[in-house]
């Protein structure tokens, strides 16, 4: 073969896998572009409920409920803890729909970190959702669609963001933007946690007229616990 | 292209593949560490973008690819014959596209720009040019392979 030929071979080669390259590139864009990746795609459970369990009650950051609520229920939680998730779809909703709804008592939830670094992240994100009003919302639908803890899933990206948009974040740039701010503060109520003795989620703390200040009051393990709690602090 | 040297080509293949190595390199060694590139002026891009589900392709993490791809790239720079100018086309040519892919990724996906990534999408778009002119230039400059009886 003279090198004048093979130069032409060469370059015909070349000419076929330019074309073959702009092809594949077409491809992965169009499946891409009908496949998300970014949250469109991930299906998620329980937000009808969520929605239906929190509609008509405000959100103020992390607060559900009237702020002037002069009984104030802090949840200390960890998004991957499924035991917090239980006490999110059992225990909690009849206190929801009763004492919160009626501007009795205010939810407050605040990140006690304990199962991993994921979880920071998650709980960074719940944040920023609340820095929209929607971080009641995040926690919610987070809880009903936990996976096993520390698998990836509660920083993927993807995920966080489809909870975001159920949870009804609109600006999704500014709820990016805001949760490496957020970080910080996941990091500071872990501390305030631990300074109160808990050290397991989900924890609880309450304030109210009767309680001199943040009275810690552990995991009370039913509703009717937690709602001796409140009549104690009101 | 008579201005232009096939070596003044290879050293500047060879320049942009290390550079490239280097950057991949930071990307794939702060996933491992758990953290993200960290992306300058406080963006939180390469965070967002490292812990996207688009950043890793069978649990392998694309920085890995991008490695594997500019070593063998830096590889080919120190060759002259038909084999590198064209293995390098073909590397350089399937980098630039899926770098393409992955900033059509970031840009409307992900909702995202991580600036390391950028760098190699640079990188690698530059690298594509120059492979593609070495091989156009010198192809066939080797000693003809002599006809078979």
């Amino acid at each position: 073969m003279s090198a004048a030929e093979r130069r032409s071979r060469l370059l015909r080669l070349a000419a076929g896998a330019a074309f073959l390259a702009l092809v594949a590139v077409l491809v992965l864009i169009v499946v891409s572009a009908t496949g998300n990746g970014d949250g469109g795609d991930t299906e998620l459970e329980g937000v009808p409920e969520v929605k239906e369990l929190l509609t008509g009650i405000p959100q103020h950051g992390m607060l559900l409920g009237d702020p002037q609520a002069p009984v104030e229920l802090i949840e200390f939680g960890d998004l991957q803890c499924p035991i917090c998730a239980g006490y999110s779809k059992e225990i909690l909703p009849p206190i929801m729909e009763t004492r919160v709804r009626d501007g009795e008592v205010k939810l407050a939830f605040r990140n006690l970190t304990i199962l991993g670094a994921e979880s920071v992240v998650a709980g960074a994100a719940a944040l920023a959702a609340g820095a929209q009003g929607h971080g009641w919302s995040f926690v919610e639908i987070f809880y009903r669609n936990q996976a096993e803890e520390e698998s990836g899933y509660a920083a993927d990206e993807a995920f966080l963001k489809a909870i975001a948009r159920a949870a009804g974040v609109h600006n999704l740039t500014k709820w990016q933007a805001d949760r490496r701010q957020m970080t910080q503060k996941v990091e500071e109520t872990t501390e305030e946690a631990h300074g109160l003795g808990f050290s397991g989620t989900p924890s609880f703390a309450i304030q109210g007229p009767q309680t001199n200040e943040v009275q810690p009051l552990g995991s009370p393990g039913s509703t009717d616990s937690l709602e001796s709690a409140i009549d104690a602090a009101g | 292209m008579s201005s232009i040297t096939e070596g003044s080509l290879q050293r500047t293949i060879a320049f942009l593949a290390a550079l490239g190595i280097g950057v991949a390199a930071y990307i794939a060694i702060a996933a491992a560490n758990g953290d993200a590139p960290v992306c300058l002026a406080g963006s939180n891009g390469c965070e967002t973008v490292a812990r996207s589900s688009w950043s890793h392709v069978a649990g392998v993490n694309i920085a890995v690819f991008g490695i594997v791809a500019y070593t063998l790239l830096l590889a080919t720079a120190f060759f002259t014959n038909d084999l590198a100018r064209f293995g390098g086309f073909v590397l350089a040519l399937g980098g630039f596209g899926y770098s393409v892919f992955l900033t059509y990724v970031e840009l409307f996906k992900i909702e995202a720009t991580c600036q390391w990534c950028l760098a190699s999408a640079l990188l690698m778009t530059i690298l594509f040019a120059l492979c593609a002119a070495r091989l156009i230039a010198f192809a066939g400059s080797d000693a003809a392979i002599p006809e078979r009886a």
